[in-house]
């Protein structure tokens, strides 16, 4: 048929349902994804600390294996808030670099290429984008996280027991929400970096300094003013403290240092911030990412 | 209507001698070019907000905290602050941005192209690149250190600073710092120009360099010397303790380390030099 014969007619197939249409955009992403064979080796190695975590748990349970390794459940680490603790850490900087290899193409390239337009002109809003471009990240992430974390609850709850299970139902809570809360700062910061920076590589590095350089700076900050309140600057640290609180085992007062001041020896208490703040802080960040992603996901951008 | 295009043979007996100053003269014209975009190019504002960073923290700190500290305490403090916040955090992650950007910045912005069609040999523009990455770096993050160290000694105590830096071991400490910040321009510039060339994605191999740096202290004496870090903190006027956790290796002697950290670059951009002979720009990617 020759083009000109070709007329326009209105799409007649099945229409994908106005909640799930978001995920045509992890759908494809994820495709694209798994085709770098350094992502796909990267993730099947986030495998590895679940697969420890779980042998763990289930060398505390059996008895007989304990005795052919000779050792007694004394000596094999306790399952408790801090075991499952140690795993959401673990897991969450792993996503972290998953996040990195992932996360700052995605707007960027579309910002780019002009290719915005093409996805707005269909039945699809702002926040239909900006859900379905976060979720490539939320989905990846939370398959590494609260998914293999929650298995391994209830691995420990179905060895251990009914009674096990109801006292530890907390724990349950802060594995998902702790995962939770991270997975949604990543996809929110490396969203709002690729729309911003709209170059991969500068991405990505801004992504890394965000995290790596306050880290540092807050450090020396605590370290000269003898405080802990720099650890605010710090992302790594707020969301530790976030952690932390939510299993139970945040501590408020990290020590004293001796100080010399006037030639008198002064004893300062290191007293981390208040657990509020660090959700404050964590809160902002979010809402400012919000604000940034809604000022440049635009059909159309007019240049000055 | 015709046309006619007519072609001329260049003369192609260039002697050695003359091919070298034509080289020299190449390096020279892209280096200015490059020094511009280095200095004034708007991806160069994340290097002076790193720069200004440790000078930042310092009048913050010496705003809110002043202590009464001794000369001992503040050379420690001061190699403290160096060594952390510097050498390993502002040289560090600067350089990763200037050289990275040298080829992949040409690539992001479909520029490359030009200076591959002109009558340039590749690796007369590795070594133009190179060294204009280099003098920014130096000018940069050599003027940190003076500036910070001045800042922690003469905010609050001018004469008996002035006494350590006339008269006392405070300027020969001044030149070592000046020295190892160079020499960290020198090491870390070449591995990240090589790293941007060879990666599309230089972000991997540069966090790999960033943890090997940092768990050099836990590693042993012979892992030690595959790095960078290991020559810069021989050559420290005052050593910082690394932890208690920390595998203890002799220092290398600064008539080792200087030159071989030297030797060691002029490889890596050799290899660089190789390396470009057979690049094809691809734009797609990026």
């Amino acid at each position: 048929m020759a083009v000109l014969e070709r007329s326009y007619k209105r799409y007649a197939g099945a229409l994908s349902p106005e909640w799930s249409r978001f995920l045509i955009i992890p759908r494809h992403a994820f495709r694209d994804v798994f085709r770098s064979k350094l992502f796909t080796g990267l993730y099947a190695l986030s495998f590895m600390a679940p697969l420890v975590f779980a042998i763990l748990i289930y060398l505390r349970h059996n008895t007989e294996a304990l005795a052919i390794m000779k050792l007694s459940v004394v000596n094999v680490l306790p399952i408790d808030a801090t075991f499952f603790l140690t795993f959401v850490e673990i897991q969450g900087w792993v996503g972290f670099f998953l996040a990195l290899l992932v996360g700052p193409q995605q707007v960027a390239r579309d910002l780019t290429n002009n290719g915005l337009p093409l996805y707005l002109c269909r039945p699809f809003s702002r926040s239909e984008y900006v859900v379905g471009k976060m979720s490539i990240v939320i989905l990846l992430l939370s398959s590494i996280t609260w998914v293999p974390g929650l298995i391994l609850f209830g691995l420990q709850s179905y060895l251990e027991g009914w009674s096990w299970f109801s006292q530890n139902i907390p724990i349950a809570s802060a594995i998902f929400l702790g995962s939770l809360v991270w997975i949604l700062l990543l996809a929110l910061l490396t969203q709002t970096i690729s729309a911003w920076v709209k170059w991969r590589l500068a991405a990505s590095a801004g992504l890394i300094g965000l995290f790596f350089i306050p880290s540092v700076f807050a450090a020396i900050l605590n370290q000269m003013l003898a405080t802990r309140w720099g650890n605010l600057l710090s992302l790594g640290s707020l969301i530790r403290s976030v952690w932390a609180g939510l299993f139970g085992t945040f501590v408020q007062q990290a020590g004293q240092v001796q100080r010399m001041r006037g030639g008198v020896i002064v004893e300062t208490a290191m007293v981390e911030p208040p657990l509020w703040a660090s959700w404050l802080i964590l809160f902002l960040i979010c809402a400012l990412c919000l604000w940034l992603l809604s000022r440049k996901v635009k059909a159309y951008e007019v240049v000055k | 209507m015709s046309s006619t295009a007519e072609t001329f043979q260049t003369d192609g007996s260039i002697n050695a001698g003359s091919s070298l100053s034509l080289w020299l003269r190449q390096i020279g014209a892209i280096m200015r070019l490059d020094l511009k975009k280095n200095f004034f190019g708007k991806r160069s504002l994340l290097i002076y907000l790193l720069a200004a960073m440790p000078i930042g923290l310092l009048i913050l700190v010496e705003i809110v905290n002043p202590l009464g500290r001794t000369s001992n305490q503040l050379f420690s403090i001061y190699s403290i602050f160096y060594n952390s916040m510097i050498l390993r955090t502002v040289v560090f992650f600067g350089c990763a941005w200037i050289f990275m950007n040298l080829f992949r910045g040409e690539i992001v912005d479909r520029s490359l192209h030009y200076y591959f069609l002109s009558a340039v040999r590749r690796e007369v523009l590795v070594a133009g690149k190179y060294l204009s990455g280099l003098l920014t770096s130096i000018v940069l993050f050599t003027t940190v250190t003076v500036v910070c160290m001045l800042l922690v000694f003469f905010s609050h105590y001018y004469a008996e600073s002035s006494r350590l830096f006339l008269d006392g071991p405070g300027m020969n400490q001044l030149f070592w710092y000046v020295t190892i910040t160079m020499l960290a321009c020198v090491g870390y510039g070449a591995f990240f120009l090589v790293v941007g060339l060879f990666f599309r994605n230089p972000i991997i191999p540069a966090l790999v360099l960033y943890g090997w740096e940092w768990i050099n202290f836990l590693l042993p004496p012979l892992l030690k010397k595959i790095s960078v870090i290991h020559y810069l903190n021989s050559l420290v006027p005052v050593p910082v303790s690394e932890g208690p956790f920390a595998v203890v290796a002799e220092p290398t002697p600064a008539w080792i380390s200087i030159p071989g950290l030297l030797i060691v670059t002029a490889l890596v951009l050799f290899l660089a030099g190789t390396r470009i002979r057979r690049m094809e720009v691809r734009y797609g990617s990026d």
